[in-house]
Parts: C-alpha cells; structure tokens; sequence
C-alpha cells in the first residue's frame, strides 16, 4: 500500500541494465512535497545520482521516465509525460514533456516514475505491466522504425491496449538529437532523449496496468475540476487551439516579424499562407484529437491522401513542425512539412533540430563554406524540399553528410568553424521565433535550464497585464509597458517558476497555463492547480509553496548546469542576435543590444538570488529553498 | 417501450465533431462509479482502429438483454425505475455469462471488485455525455436515433437529386 491518500502510485521503478536487476523504492512522502513530480523528480534524481562530467552516451547517464501525481486521475489535459537525462546534444540537464497515454499508464501499472542506468550487452526493452517489471531481448525490433516497433510489441505482447515510449533508427544510431515517441504520436523531441536510449540498448518501454490512481477527497476534487472547467468557457486561446492546433501560430510570427526563416536571415515568409493553420486544416486535416483527459484538443490528425507522398497518415504537424521544416529551410510546400513531419515521427529525430541544423547547412552552402562535395553533390539550397527529405533520412542513419548534421548545430559550427551560423543556446537550437525584437524572449531562451526553449517561461505576459496588476505583483507598473525593460528580468524568473509547475503535476501547458488575463494566470495555473493536487493527495500545500516548489526545482536544475560548467556568459543567445538586424518585416532594424541585453540579466539573477557576476545560485537563495 | 442509451453522433463533415480519443468518458465513468482514476474501470470504452478511427462503446440498453437473461444468480436485472439492466453485487458470483454474450462487449468484471460491471447511466444523468468535450456523445432512444439516421439520409437523397 502507498502512504499516500491518492495522486501518487507510490513507488519508483530502478533498473541496472549492465546486470538487468530492478528495484522498486518507496516514493517518500517529503520527496514529494518538495518536488512533487515529472520534472521535479526527474531533475532533483539527476541532480542527485550523476557525477560531473558525465558522458551523457556513457553507461553511467540515467535515463528518468516521470509522471505526475494528477497523470491518471481525470484531472483534465493531465497526459504529458517527462523523459529526462544528460543531454548528448547539449551537455547539460535535458529532459523533454510529451502528450498522449503513457503518463497516465504508467501510472496505472503502478509506478511514479522509471529510472534506468547501465548499459545491456544486447537489445533489449522494458515491460512494465502491474506493479511488475522485466528486461525482455530487442534484438527483433532493432533497426524497425516506430510505427513498425509499436505493431511488433503490440502483436508480441498481445494487447493492443499497452502505451509504448520508443525511439527509432536515429536513436540506434546515436544521434545527437534522436527523440523518443510515446504510441507513435507524441515526440519527446528536445534534447535528444533517444540517443540516450539508443546508447542504452534500450529499444522501447512498455507500459500497462489496471491499478487505481487514488483521489484523496472526490468531492472537492471535482468541485475543482468543474471550477476550471468553466475557466476554459469562453477561453480564446482554447478555441484557437482546438481549431488550428499550435499551428495559428503561423500567422502570428508573420504578422510580428518573428519567423526566423532561412537560418535566422528572414523575419517573414513570401507565401506563407500556403503553410499556415488554416491552409493545413483544410488540405489535411482529418480530425483534431485529444490527449488524456484533455478538453483543448489542439493535437491534428492528418493524411495526405493524394500527390507523391499518399498514403501519409501522421499525428500533427505543430507550429513546432512547421517552423523547423518550413521556415528555417524557407519551404512553403505543406505536402513536404507534413512528410518530414512524418519521417522525423517514424525515424525517432526532433524535428526542431533536424531542421535547424538542414537550414544552418543551407546557410553554408550558399555562403560557399560547404561545397557541394561535402554534401553528397545535393544542391542544397533553401526552398529544396527534396533536399530536406532527403537529408532526414541520412541523418537518422548518419549516412554521408547526415553524420555530420546527426551532430546539431554548435559541433556542426566548430567542425566547419561556423559557429557563427549555429543558432543555439547551451548547444540546443533556438525554436519556435526570433527574438531579436523582443528582449524579454531572448532572455527567456538563453537563460533556459536545457538551453533555448520558448517553453521553460511565459515572457508574453507584458502584452496584456494591467499596470495595477503589474504594480502588485512585480513592483512596478513598467512590467505592463511592452517597450520597457524595467521589471521585466523579474516578470521572467517569475513565469518560470510557474510555468514548471504544470510539469511537475504532469499536464499540458497549453491549457493550463494559457490565457491572456494574468487573474487567470493565478486562478487556474495557481489556485485550482493547487487545489486539485491537494484534493488528488490529499498533502498539505499552499499556492505560494507549489509556486516555492517551482522554484526550487528550477534551482537544482540550475545548480546541474553550473556543476557542469554553466556561468553567466552561457545565458547569452546567439551572436548573430546581436549583429545582424532583422531585414524586413514589422521588427526590421531591431537587433539586441548588449547593455540592455546585461541590463535586463542583471535584473533576472537579482530576481533569483543568483550572482550577477557568475550566475550562481546564492546560497542564502537555497536555503530558504531548501537546496539542495 | 422507449429506452434510453448513449449514442455517438459524429459528423464526418466537423473535423471537431468527432470522437478525438480523449478518453474523458472512461476517466470520468470510473471516477463517477468509484471515485478513482483507471479507465479500465469504466463502462465506456474508446476504441481506436487506427488510421485517426475512433469510436466510444458502451451498453446498447437492450430491450430482451441477453446479459439479463443469462445471469444464472438474477444480480442483473431490470430497474424500471431507470429502465435500465442494473447490477445487484451481493449477487453476482462473478461467473462472466453476462461478458460472454453482450453483442457489443460493453458488461465486464470490474478489475478490483469482481463482480459484473455495465453501464447504469449514472441514474440518469450520463457523466460521461455530460463531459464529452466533443459533444459527440448523447443520451437518446432507438426512436430519436431512427429520426437522426432518416435525416441523414434524408440529406443523402438531397444531394443526389441536386446532381441530376
């Protein structure tokens, strides 16, 4: 039996996979509370269990697979689940959130959480079914793609109803950015978690069980679910999402200037209604779709069902695909994004870095610093869709020029001594848009725990507070002046502790932590956040210590970072962000500015009880956080 | 005798309109029933056929329930006052006739309790209907469900003759 009321299964799975042993450990009750789960347990166990300098491809890295308390109980949107280790792309703290089922599952068959160490003789992968676990040989399912592997274990095991976590080829291969796909579906895409498996022998885990996930109070419980059920009434991001899927956001990096097309040298895209939401759901789309539990619904089911790439069926394509595989290597073909989407989801690589380091080659070639020898005699030029396609494949295989690109961006910028056209933060690319106009953003991508990131804070929260609101909460009605910086170092050290706490409950951002109200940043992301966890545990916890438990663990992740060499020079974005203006669109002649750049960093390690100087957590910092 | 039961009305035309394998009405079931979450508690079932399928199963409410009829200890029985085939636990020897011979597969043994499990329509005020984000699900009877179908068709006939 748990010693917890609900929420939480109660137990940790560990697994050697030098000697195939595995252990179950009690989940303790402090643990919990300090770091509640997904994220928090994944990055404190890392903290904790790796030595410096540890080669993230070593038998010594841990591989963490998380959920949350609220993953399992109908707690709405509550399916996303964390896969974490030390990155070999980037070198320091990784991890990566995906949607879905398996969160959920794994929950069900009676773990909080997986942690794997080792390294097998022989393929091998994990099945988990019931409080159960054993090490069974892979050797059939290596060299098969995800969709293939997820039929194989499916026929093997003889249930179609287990929830798989897998990686592909490129993790095989070892790829630096290989990810893992949870049922095919979701990508755990960033910072190259498949590699990690790949370097593990472990082709997949599975995941089944019939266990209960126990609600401490139903009765409150449900008045919470149902109070943040009406928050979403009349919610537009919600509707947005259910009707485009994360791709609206197409038009709006277009409108502001933000694309960072061909390589980070365009703001905007000629033609980019081709590949907008709207162009997207209406050649593609089949039918939006929902994650566990979830009520936004922005996840695409698509098939192109005619021309040279039918029949593709695939999950998606997200902004997050489009940016990657349209904008970066300027291809305005849907067609060919949604087949790389697909060939990325089937071979296992994050498309965000695949595309990125495609793009940045792009760059090279044309600035004659590639020749066309060193890439395969291809013509590879932006817009050359074929070229993109091409490449995915090479890359998952590290076949001919795909092994160097197989590598990211920054060792691709060193080899080629280019680092200059790699656009990345800490070694991992910069996603999503270009902040050159937007200060705020670009400290939120450099100062990131797992480097450039648009998700590990909320930066856009002075587009819409109130003054009044922003005086009571950050101190100063400046927050809410989009064109000040005053304030706005604290405004991002506070989005990000609060972003982090739906992934220590395990559910989605995108409904939680969505709304252009700050209110109802606090009433949902907080308050109901807060009282669902409690109803669900039935621990004692107030908003302001879940906001504290954010907190702390973006601290330990911090502390991760500068163990391993991580300083202030590190939460720098690009150079080219620096130097080059944007050319066009409503941003053109915005660049960074240094001092303002070291003014608003000075103000966001004041914020956080860091050094300015070195970026370091003071220790005064973590003792009133409790650290480590 | 009109008996209600759960439909599913997806409209093909609505990408939205469509079941989109949110699974709410099996973690919302199992929660309503047993105040815990685990779909395999649930008397609603998502099936995925794959390729973006997916269709929600549940009691068809029938009117000579086999699951009824089978039951060799009389724990399923007719509720009138709901009108429904309901489960007298004390009852049930958990021997799964009634499992063998629902059309439709919608009776099971619950997994902790086990003993027969189906579909009670929560006494009325289906919770799974009522949390459907899709709203695709819908508390209805054989004569409404005939009037929907007749309507489509009705739709079909149109088309057809706006071609010629």
């Amino acid at each position: 039996m748990s010693i917890f009321a609900g929420g939480y299964a109660g137990k940790i799975l560990y697994v050697n996979l030098t000697d195939g042993s595995i252990e179950k450990r009690p989940l303790e009750r402090d643990f919990a509370l300090k770091y509640v789960g997904g994220r928090g347990f994944s990055s404190r166990i890392l903290w904790d269990e790796l030595e410096t300098k540890t080669d993230p491809l070593s038998p010594d890295n841990r591989l963490i697979i998380a959920a949350g308390p609220l993953n399992g109980t109908p707690t709405p949107s509550a399916s996303r689940l964390v896969v974490a280790a030390k990155s070999p792309l980037t070198g320091i703290l990784g991890d990566t959130n995906s949607g879905g089922y398996f969160s959920p599952e794994l929950k069900y068959s009676g773990f909080d959480a997986i942690v794997l160490r080792g390294r097998s003789s022989s393929p091998v992968y994990l099945w988990v079914r019931d409080g159960k676990a054993e090490l069974r040989p892979a050797k059939h399912l290596w060299g098969h793609k995800i969709s293939e592997t997820n039929h194989l274990l499916k026929e093997e095991l003889g249930d179609e109803d287990i929830h798989i976590c897998a990686m592909g080829p490129a993790g095989e291969n070892l790829v630096r950015y290989a990810c893992v796909m949870t049922d095919g579906e979701g990508a755990g895409g960033r910072c190259g978690m498949g590699a990690v498996m790949g370097s593990k022998n472990l082709k997949a885990v599975a995941v089944r069980g019939s266990q209960d996930v126990g609600i401490a109070d139903p009765r409150r419980f449900k008045e919470a679910v149902d109070a943040y059920r009406q928050t979403l009434e009349g919610e537009v991001w919600t509707d947005v999402l259910r009707r485009l899927g994360t791709a609206n956001l197409v038009e709006h990096r277009q409108k502001l200037g933000i694309w960072g097309a061909k390589n980070f040298q365009r703001a905007t895209i000629e033609g980019w209604e081709k590949i907008s939401g709207e162009a997207f759901r209406e050649r593609f789309l089949v039918k939006v779709m929902g994650c566990m539990g979830c009520m936004v619904r922005c996840r695409r089911y698509s098939a192109i069902k005619e021309g040279p790439f039918a029949p593709t069926y695939a999950k998606g394509p997200e902004y997050d695909s489009i940016n990657p595989l349209g904008a970066k290597p300027y291809i305005t073909d849907p067609a060919i994004i949604l087949r790389a989407h697909y060939l990325c989801d089937e071979y296992g690589i994050d498309e965000q870095t695949a595309g990125s380091s495609i793009a940045m080659a792009m760059e090279l070639y044309e600035r004659g610093i590639l020749t066309k020898e060193q890439v395969d005699g291809v013509e590879l030029v932006f817009g050359n869709g074929e070229a993109l396609l091409h490449f995915i494949e090479k890359i998952a295989y590290r076949k001919g020029f795909g092994d160097l690109l197989a590598e990211g961006t920054k060792i691709m910028g060193e080899r080629l001594q280019a680092d200059y056209y790699a656009i990345h933060v800490k070694g991992l690319e910069v996603d999503a848009s270009d902040p050159r106009s937007l200060p705020t953003r670009a400290l939120t991508y450099a100062v990131s725990t797992r480097g450039s990131c648009h998700l590990r804070g909320f930066p856009y929260i002075d587009e819409f507070i109130k003054p009044e609101e922003a005086k009571a909460y950050f101190g100063t009605e400046a927050v809410s002046n989009l064109k000040s910086l005053e304030g706005k170092g604290k405004m991002v050290a506070w989005s990000e502790n609060w972003v982090t706490i739906p992934n220590l409950m395990g559910v989605c951002i995108f409904a939680w932590n969505r709304s252009r109200s700050f209110p109802m940043l606090i009433r949902r992301g907080l308050e109901l956040m807060n009282e669902i966890f409690v109803a669900t545990t039935g621990l004692p916890m107030t908003k302001e210590q879940l906001y504290h438990c954010g907190e702390r663990v973006y601290n330990v992740e911090k502390l991760f970072n500068v163990r391993e060499g991580c300083r202030r020079e590190s939460d720098y974005p690009p150079r080219r962000f620096f130097e080059e203006e944007l050319p066009d669109g409503p941003g053109k002649g915005s660049k960074l500015k240094r001092e303002e750049y070291d003014q608003l960093l000075d103000e966001y390690y004041e914020a956080r009880g860091w050094d300015k100087k070195t970026g370091i957590p003071n220790p005064e910092t973590l003792k009133v956080l409790g650290v480590p | 005798m009109i008996r209600k039961r759960i439909a599913y009305f997806e409209n093909r035309q609505d990408p939205e309109a469509v079941c989109s394998r949110c699974r709410m009405c099996e973690l919302i079931c199992a929660f309503h029933h047993h105040q815990v979450g685990n779909p395999g508690r649930a008397c609603i079932r998502v099936i995925s056929l794959g390729q973006g399928e997916d269709i929600p199963v549940t009691c068809l409410n029938c009117e000579k329930p086999p699951c009824m009829d089978i039951c060799p200890t009389g724990a399923l029985h007719r509720d009138e006052s709901v009108g429904m085939v309901l489960v007298k636990k004390d009852l049930c020897i958990g021997c799964a006739m009634c499992v063998n011979v629902c059309p439709v597969g919608a009776v099971t043994l619950d997994l902790v309790e086990g003993v027969a499990a189906k579909c009670d329509l929560c006494g009325g005020d289906p919770q799974c209907v009522a949390y459907c984000p899709a709203k695709v699900l819908k508390l209805t009877d054989a004569d409404q469900l005939a009037r929907y179908r007749m309507k489509e068709f009705a739709k079909f006939m149109k088309t057809q003759v706006g071609e010629n």
